[in-house]
């Protein structure tokens, strides 16, 4: 189960339908984006795709009868129309149309009299609609998808079309459990389940002779866990999408200064670049270690050579050249991402930031922690953001404390001229479940936890600035355990629960997963399950906070009527 | 409440303690070939003979680990400390990376990214073909159109038949050859809906008769509906890729060099055209690049094979000679040259800047040179001949070290039985108790056998049976097989056929170890019988 390999078999197959030839590859804005985190562009060549197109921009009026045009786009209305325009004066040569999601049969009927001079080749949906990222990671690149804390209608149907594509890249046919308190989670778990229904023939796999139990379709709501994205990471991806921020793979560094020209633009993608992947989870004193280790072995490399004395040294400089420049690259490469986030981290104090986030996250002592948030929010030397964050962690744990201090510390944040409007509408934006479970800490599980971490701190193995455990973790361990999950995770339906765990499970987060949540799913797949995570979006703390801003826009403050004078941004703000 | 899943590591040392006893009690099949149990420990390798044992070594190797840690505990307080107290400015790079680097200590899991369970065939996932549905829709409207542009087809062709050039006697001509819609039922321009007047005149379509206003009206000139009846031989067709030639033209000109038709009779014929002539148009760069693709799948085969050459040659095996790598290493470098020019070829050719086709001929381009670059270039360099005699000789040593050892045990276990049965031989008791050395089992049961200095008798046997083959005759029809097929592989070898040479020399070396056999046989039988004289 992996994702990436799922997308990369898609696109494989459907250039290998065009046959030998010289291919052009038509794509919409999504799908180029689909594409290229699958392949790279040489890799495409090898392929024998030249030439790259976009339908919904830019196109030319070239026409190159000899080459053969794999269509692969989105089956939305608008690529439809242009489709047809594009048909009935066809530039290329033959078509191979490939629709990335299930598409209605009257846009099929659209197309074929829109044919006239008889150039589709074939017409196929292939499954391949939503953004692989990591192997066990998937985004579908919807940055905000709320509006007044319920579904923002186009992200709706997008997020159901997503979960359906990977639930048939895998050729499952689930059980759907969802958030019971999350109307949201509900609403999506609803609407999959009714396309399945409706999508007999697509769905009709047959089940596992064994009688073990149907894959399991998780659907998870990010305000029953707001503070995983608040948190600073420290594991290599999650590190640099949180300072450095990941786009579909790609970190820009052109604000970054004394970088190479050549890598204000940097490709990070585990299929292509090994060290990354070796190196994704890694946390960030290993990362160090381990490039000193690549460097020194690249110097070596460099120093032999230097040392081109005959034409034997020669011959062998040229045969080991296109490693040894590959090899150049990726070193350039990680030691500009390294030393950034070293700066990073030293800049913004985030040893210190970092510790007293995971100590509000994981335990409750409210006097200390409000003197050392407010130490640090005071501090000049903690950037806003750091400030904010620190805040908006304090303000979720200590919102029913009789001495809770959230305005005060506002106050402080705004004379820094910080974004404290941002608090009250964090508080409206958790779920009630969140504000219950998440701190509450005369639970039995805590008990547990408390007694766990005491273990972990004597025997020495336990990092403070990783000890936080997100909620997704502890709904996995229930799961993969089979716990009864009804009261909390109904099923959507009337299929029977089943009593044992299930062998695969694909767990979607509305409101968008993160790279610590990457992490853990990993380790669970270490230990055997297959685990596949997905979410609207992929945040940092940054793009949450902006999904917040999004998804609590006109809604009434209800829980933090208190905090009344930091309701509105301040003028010429969002 | 703990778990196995949740907390490894709250388990990690009773496992390494109680799992060390069981699951490292190994079988070593050692040089004399005598077995030996071991109970060797995990960490070191080391054989402690006893469980007991083994489980204090664990033991005490676990607490070496717990110092580890703490000491590496201790290593990243110090480094933070460090760390928090470094000074702003300091951006040097060496320095932030030694300072990351001593955050090492932080954190002792290190998480391997491979996992078994996403590594393991992946299936390609569900699929919808729409295709025949598409065609069931597309190709009986498509049908209709044939029909309808194969009648307009042979009206163009009637029209042009017998044209006359005065402007009145050819609307007669076109009126006679077409009937022409009577103007009064139309009020109003079909494909506008704006109605005709005085300065609105109607125009009539000369393919289908129809009317329509002259602003609605296309312009068809002679040469491309001569071209349309007639399609043009494949090596005129480099003018119709040219811009599409109909334009709105001006009304002066529109009846004096072509036929003014209908939008719907245009589009109809132009496609026409286009399905001919993209028939018949094979520009340049198509048969380059055709060039291209068979020069790649002539060679593809040839790489892999080098590699095997390579990897053989470095085993010691004689299958190939250190000639043949090189030879086809040279046609793999030619084959890249070839490659290579070709797409020069192709980036040659003239575009317009900026063109598509600009960009398709510099990634063409692109695309062989990486070829060239991962595929051909990137092959292993030739060994060094003394390097591979090294290796030969090396393995030829092995071997013989091998045989003599079997041999050896062999005589050790024939001595015990002779010792139990008290002398006697029986022939073919042995035979087969090591397949490899039949020679040596041979000459056992001669009972003619004794000490080492027969190890070197069994390079004299591979070396002297060369000679046999010349001492009997050709008339033993193996040899003229193995003649024969010796012929086979000198010929692939110069075709650089390299698979042919590969099953041909498994050939061979069956015949020749059959006719050893044979060989042996005759000798034996004729030595049994001098010595039972």
């Amino acid at each position: 189960m992996n994702v990436i390999k799922a997308v990369q078999l898609y696109i494989e197959n459907m250039i290998a339908d065009a046959g030998p030839g010289m291919k052009m590859l038509m794509m919409d804005r999504e799908t180029t984006s689909i594409v290229s985190m699958a392949f790279s562009q040489s890799e495409m060549l090898q392929q024998e795709v030249f030439l790259f197109e976009r339908i919904d921009s830019g196109r030319s009026n070239e026409r190159l009868k000899y080459l053969k045009c794999i269509v692969f786009i989105r089956p939305t209305r608008d690529n439809v129309l242009r489709l047809q325009t594009e048909l009935k004066s066809p530039k290329y040569g033959a078509y191979y149309i490939n629709f990335s999601n299930i598409i209605p049969r009257t846009e099929i009927k659209a197309l074929a009299e829109s044919d006239e001079s008889e150039s589709v080749r074939g017409v196929k949906e292939i499954y391949a609609d939503y953004l692989p990222v990591n192997p066990n990671l998937f985004s579908l690149n919807i940055p905000t998808c709320l509006q007044s804390l319920n579904w923002n209608q186009e992200a709706l149907e997008r997020s159901v079309q997503g979960v359906i594509s990977v639930l048939l890249s895998f050729k499952f046919r689930p059980a759907i459990r969802y958030k019971s308190s999350s109307s949201t989670a509900q609403t999506l778990a609803k609407k999959v389940h009714e396309t399945i229904n409706k999508e007999t023939a697509l769905f009709s796999f047959r089940p596992p002779e064994d009688g073990s139990p149907p894959p399991l379709l998780l659907i998870l709501d990010r305000r029953d866990d707001p503070i995983t994205p608040l948190l600073n990471q420290w594991t290599y991806q999650a590190m640099v999408h949180e300072l450095l921020t990941i786009n579909k793979q790609r970190v820009d560094l052109s604000d970054v200064q004394g970088v190479p020209k050549d890598l204000k633009e940097i490709v990070l993608s585990s299929e292509q670049d090994e060290f990354f992947a070796a190196n994704l989870y890694s946390n960030f004193g290993e990362i160090a270690t381990t490039i000193k280790g690549l460097m020194d072995e690249f110097q070596k490399k460099v120093h032999d050579q230097k040392k081109i004395e005959s034409i034997n040294d020669m011959k062998n400089f040229v045969e080991t050249y296109p490693q040894f420049k590959k090899m150049s690259g990726t070193v350039s490469k990680h030691l500009v991402l390294i030393s950034e986030l070293s700066l990073q981290v030293s800049k913004q104090q985030l040893f210190e930031v970092s510790e007293l986030e995971q100590e509000i996250a994981c335990r409750a002592d409210h006097s200390t922690q409000l003197q050392r948030v407010k130490r640090l929010v005071t501090d000049e030397k903690i950037n806003l953001q750091n400030a904010l964050r620190l805040i908006l962690l304090y303000s979720m744990r200590y919102e029913r404390h009789a001495n809770c201090g959230t305005s005060g510390l506002l106050k402080i944040l705004q004379d820094r001229g910080g974004r404290a409007h941002i608090v009250p509408r964090m508080l409206e934006y958790i779920s009630t479940s969140a504000r219950q479970e998440l701190f509450n800490t005369v639970k039995i599980t805590d008990a547990v936890k408390l007694t766990r971490n005491l273990i972990k701190g004597l025997k020495g193995v336990e990092n403070v600035y990783t000890q936080h455990n997100c909620v997704l973790k502890e709904v996995l361990e229930e799961v993969t355990r089979g716990r009864p999950l009804d009261a909390s995770y109904p099923i959507m339906g009337n299929e029977l629960p089943f009593r044992r765990p299930p062998q695969e499970i694909v767990v979607f987060v509305i409101g968008g997963t993160t790279y610590e949540e990457a992490l853990a799913v990993h380790r669970f797949n270490q230990d055997g399950f297959k685990i596949i995570l997905g979410g609207t979006t992929i945040h940092n703390g940054d793009s949450f906070i902006e999904e917040i801003v999004a998804a609590t826009a006109g809604v009434s403050f209800k829980h933090s009527r208190s905090l009344q004078q930091f309701h509105h941004a301040p003028a010429g703000e969002a | 409440m703990s778990n196995p899943f949740e907390e490894p590591d709250d388990h990690r040392p009773p496992a390494y303690g109680g799992g060390g006893g069981s699951s490292t009690f190994l079988l070593h099949p050692s040089d004399d070939s005598e077995i030996l149990e071991g109970f060797l420990c995990p960490i070191c390798k080391s054989d402690l003979k006893t469980p007991e044992r083994l489980t204090a070594h664990v033991e005490q190797q676990h607490s070496e680990e717990q110092a580890l840690l703490k000491s590496l505990k201790e290593i990243y307080s110090l480094a933070k400390k460090k760390i928090l107290n470094l000074d702003e400015t300091a951006t040097d790079l060496a320095r932030s990376l030694d300072n990351s680097l001593q955050v090492v200590g932080g954190k002792q899991e290190r998480v391997p990214v491979v996992n078994p369970i996403l590594v393991g065939d992946q299936l390609v996932g569900t699929d919808c073909d729409h295709s025949s549905y598409f065609k069931a829709v597309r190709n009986p409207r498509l049908e209709r159109y044939a029909s309808e542009t194969n009648k307009l087809i042979i009206r163009l062709d009637k029209l042009l038949d017998g044209l006359p050039s005065d402007v009145d006697a050819r609307k007669k001509h076109e009126q006679s050859k077409v009937p022409w819609i009577d103007g009064k039922l139309v009020k109003l321009c079909p494909s506008c809906a704006r109605s005709f007047g005085l300065t609105r005149r109607q125009h009539h379509c000369r393919v289908c008769g129809s009317v329509m206003c002259d602003g609605c009206s296309f312009h068809l000139s002679f040469e491309e509906a001569r071209a349309i009846v007639q399609p043009v031989s494949p090596g005129g067709a480099d003018s119709a890729r040219a811009v599409p030639a109909v334009q709105e033209s001006s009304p002066k000109d529109h009846d004096s060099s072509g036929f003014r038709v209908c939008e719907h009779c245009l589009h109809l014929l132009m496609n026409r055209k286009e399905m001919q002539d993209s028939r018949s148009d094979r520009p340049l760069i198509t048969k380059l690049y055709d060039r291209l693709l068979q020069e790649k799948k002539d060679i593809e085969p040839d790489i892999p094979m080098y590699s095997k050459i390579i990897g053989s040659l470095y085993e010691g095996d004689a299958i190939y000679r250190l000639s043949d790598a090189s030879a086809l290493r040279e046609k793999i470098g030619r084959a890249a040259e070839r490659i290579d020019n070709v797409s020069k070829t192709v980036l040659a050719i003239p575009f317009t800047q900026g063109s598509r086709e600009e960009a398709l001929k510099k990634a063409i381009r692109l695309s062989c040179i990486s070829f060239i670059k991962e595929r051909m270039l990137s092959i292993p360099p030739l060994p060094v001949e003394d390097e591979i005699k090294k290796i030969q000789l090396r393995k030829k040593q092995e071997t013989a070290r091998r045989i003599e050892r079997e041999r050896r045990l062999a005589l050790e276990a024939y001595e015990r039985y002779e010792l139990e049965s008290g002398g006697g031989t029986t022939a073919g008791t042995y035979n087969g108790s090591s397949s490899s050395s039949t020679a040596s089992t041979a000459e056992m049961t001669n009972g003619r056998f004794y000490g080492p200095t027969t190890v070197t008798g069994s390079d004299n046997w591979t070396s002297q049976q060369p000679a046999g083959i010349t001492l009997s005759s050709s008339a033993d029809p193996l040899v003229d097989q193995i003649n024969i097929v010796k012929g086979y592989i000198r010929q692939a070898r110069e075709a650089l056929r390299f698979e042919e040479v590969e099953t041909l020399e498994r050939n061979l070396s069956e015949l020749t170890q059959e006719f050893y056999e044979r060989q042996r046989r005759r000798a034996t039988a004729t030595e049994a019988g001098t010595s039972g004289q």
